[in-house]
């Protein structure tokens, strides 16, 4: 997190919560839990590692699109009027991704479809001699959709090494914690069972997310981030259900009170 | 337009077509789950391999690799058995493929009964499916000639196209005078007290039957629709406007396919017109041998005859003519 060579993004992941809390807050309730889980990772996808006009990006779960607009506007990729319109009837910005969400490269929505998605970028980067990234953004509760591992396999396969999966393991799904609703783990050894290089970091941790992504190798890489979906704030505590919150005015005067001390 | 049957058949029309057209133009890549040779795609493993993927059974992982593929510019033909392109992987078609609108081919083998495997391989359903997807073309051809004709024509098809394809040995059922028109259903025989509108295998038996109600006296159309979405319901509705009746002919389910289609369009334009829908009705088939299958499950020229003779309320009995009780190879003969 002290490295000077991301010291100007330090600040993006607070910035992006406090987004969105306001963004949830206004319309009540939403996938707030997904934006504090994985506002480092996506700080540290799109503000540094994915090459605009070069890569392609893509957020597979796209229940998690609010925290990618919460961090696009703070990294310049998505003008802040835009951002208010989020959430509202006719708006571009949805509330889960679609054909119309801006900055990401693919609609997903329907759990566990992207990373097959980013192997046919990565397989086209191929053919075409081009050494660009394919970076997927993935999250724990899509592990129990087969087609993850149908992928995943392929990927290995064909060693596809411009690949990255990141996934923000925050043991959070509809029902519950992941861990309640079934078993993943282990998830590194699985990974790399399929023949992927695997790396477990902080997923809070930009410095740690940084170095794991900056890491040449000759495999499909796969980042296992441990994230909380509370992100350490005090308001949430006691909050057993974070995937889907209900912001009403106090607790989001709260934790945006929380979240300025951090800045 | 029409040969005379019994028919000469030709292998490996769509394999061939499809290395042909890889060979001018590097953006067609090659999927396929396992079923390559099946697929008549070991043509295109063997010849341009670089541009072949196969993705093992892994069927939603398949559909989705095809729809990064065509994202990043390329068209992907993407070929498996019916059931296993439409059925298995429907969610990944629907959203990585159709509502994105990507140009990916899904080419689905062995169509409706046309598989000795039982219904675990009999895509009876796969029309429908397709046709209630926003953005879908849906193509069921009969013959090899226009087979190798499609492969062109759909390349550069905007968004997504379904094409289902008989395996093995292609029957040779128009003559050079025909040309496939993806916009146009084709007026095989024009007129008629009743109009049968057919598609894919079922224009065999449909030509059989006209044959034979014409020789019994009983005077019947027919019009070959192979593309099921968007429907030329113009054609159609023109060709049966004014007729007793009308039969659709399908080697699919009777339920979404195009007998749905067509009832569709005469409901709408208010024909008031008599329609029966010859294909599978509503039940899951049983394995066994192709003229078994289209005897026993209503798919032949007999139950078109039937039919017509119940439409056109003809007279005289039902004629007698013989049927085809097994397949011999080089030749295709309608049940």
């Amino acid at each position: 997190m002290s490295s000077p060579r991301i010291a100007y993004l330090s600040d993006v992941p607070t910035r992006a919560r406090l987004n969105g809390v306001e963004m949830v807050g206004r319309l009540g309730l939403g996938y707030l839990g997904q934006v504090f889980s994985a506002a480092e990772i996506l700080t540290a996808i799109m503000g540094r590692y994915v090459r605009t006009g070069q890569d392609r990006f893509v957020l597979s779960p796209s229940h998690y699109v609010t925290a990618m607009y919460a961090v696009a506007v703070e990294l310049g990729q998505l003008d802040r009027q835009t951002l208010n319109s989020y959430g509202a009837d006719g708006s571009a910005l949805e509330t889960i991704g679609s054909e119309r969400t801006p900055v990401v490269d693919f609609t997903c929505g329907s759990l566990a479809q992207g990373l097959s998605v980013g192997i046919g970028y990565a397989l086209a980067n191929r053919l075409a001699g081009r050494g660009a990234r394919t970076v997927v953004f993935g999250s724990d509760g899509e592990m129990e959709e087969g087609q993850t591992w149908e992928a995943a396999m392929f990927a290995a396969h064909h060693g596809l090494q411009h690949l990255t999966l990141v996934l923000d393991c925050n043991d959070s799904q509809v029902d519950g914690p992941v861990s309640f609703v079934t078993t993943i783990e282990p998830l590194v050894d699985k990974w790399r069972a399929f023949g992927w290089h695997a790396i477990e970091v902080d997923g809070h941790d930009l410095g740690e997310l940084t170095d794991a992504l900056d890491q040449a190798v000759d495999q499909p890489k796969v980042i296992v981030a441990r994230t909380t979906a509370t992100a350490g704030l005090d308001a949430l505590e006691g909050v057993d259900d974070a995937h889907f919150i209900k912001v009403d005015g106090e607790l989001g005067d709260s934790l945006s009170a929380e979240l300025e001390r951090r800045l | 337009m029409l040969r005379p049957a019994p028919y000469e058949t030709t292998l490996k029309p769509y394999g061939t077509a499809l290395v042909e057209l890889a060979r001018q133009r590097d953006d067609i890549v090659c999927l396929g789950g396992d079923l390559t040779r099946q697929t008549e795609t070991d043509l295109f493993r063997d010849e341009i391999p670089d541009r072949f993927f196969n993705a093992g059974m892994a069927e939603a992982n398949l559909i989705g690799m095809a729809a990064g593929l065509a994202r990043s510019g390329l068209k992907p033909f993407v070929n498996t058995f019916g059931v296993f392109v439409t059925r298995r992987p429907y969610d990944q078609v629907a959203m990585s493929v159709a509502y994105p609108n990507l140009p990916v081919r899904l080419v689905g083998f062995m169509p409706g009964l046309s598989s000795p495997g039982g219904p675990s391989h009999q895509a009876i359903d796969d029309v429908a499916l397709m046709r209630a997807l926003p953005n879908m073309t849906v193509i069921d051809v009969a013959d090899a000639g226009e087979v190798s004709a499609v492969v062109e024509q759909i390349v550069d098809l905007d968004g997504p196209v379904y094409l289902r394809l008989k395996r093995g040995e292609t029957p040779v059922i128009f003559d050079e005078s025909y040309t496939l028109n993806l916009k146009r259903a084709t007026v095989v025989k024009p007129g008629g007290d009743v109009v049968v509108v057919a598609s894919g295998m079922m224009l065999a038996p449909a030509v059989k039957a006209t044959e034979v109600a014409a020789d019994a006296g009983v005077d019947v159309g027919l019009v070959y629709a192979p593309v099921i979405k968007p429907l030329d319901a113009a054609t159609i509705l023109d060709a049966v406007a004014g007729s007793k009746g009308v039969i659709t002919a399908e080697n699919h389910s009777v339920i979404g396919g195009l007998g749905s289609a067509v009832a569709e369009a005469m409901a709408e334009a208010g024909l008031g017109v008599k329609l029966r829908r010859v294909g599978v009705q509503d039940v899951f088939a049983t394995a066994g041998s192709r003229p078994y299958l289209f005897k026993e499950f209503g798919l032949s020229a007999r139950a078109l005859v039937e039919a017509i003779w119940e439409l056109a309320q003809a007279k005289m009995p039902l004629p007698v003519f013989a049927e085809v009780s097994e397949e011999r190879p080089g030749v295709h003969e309608p049940v």
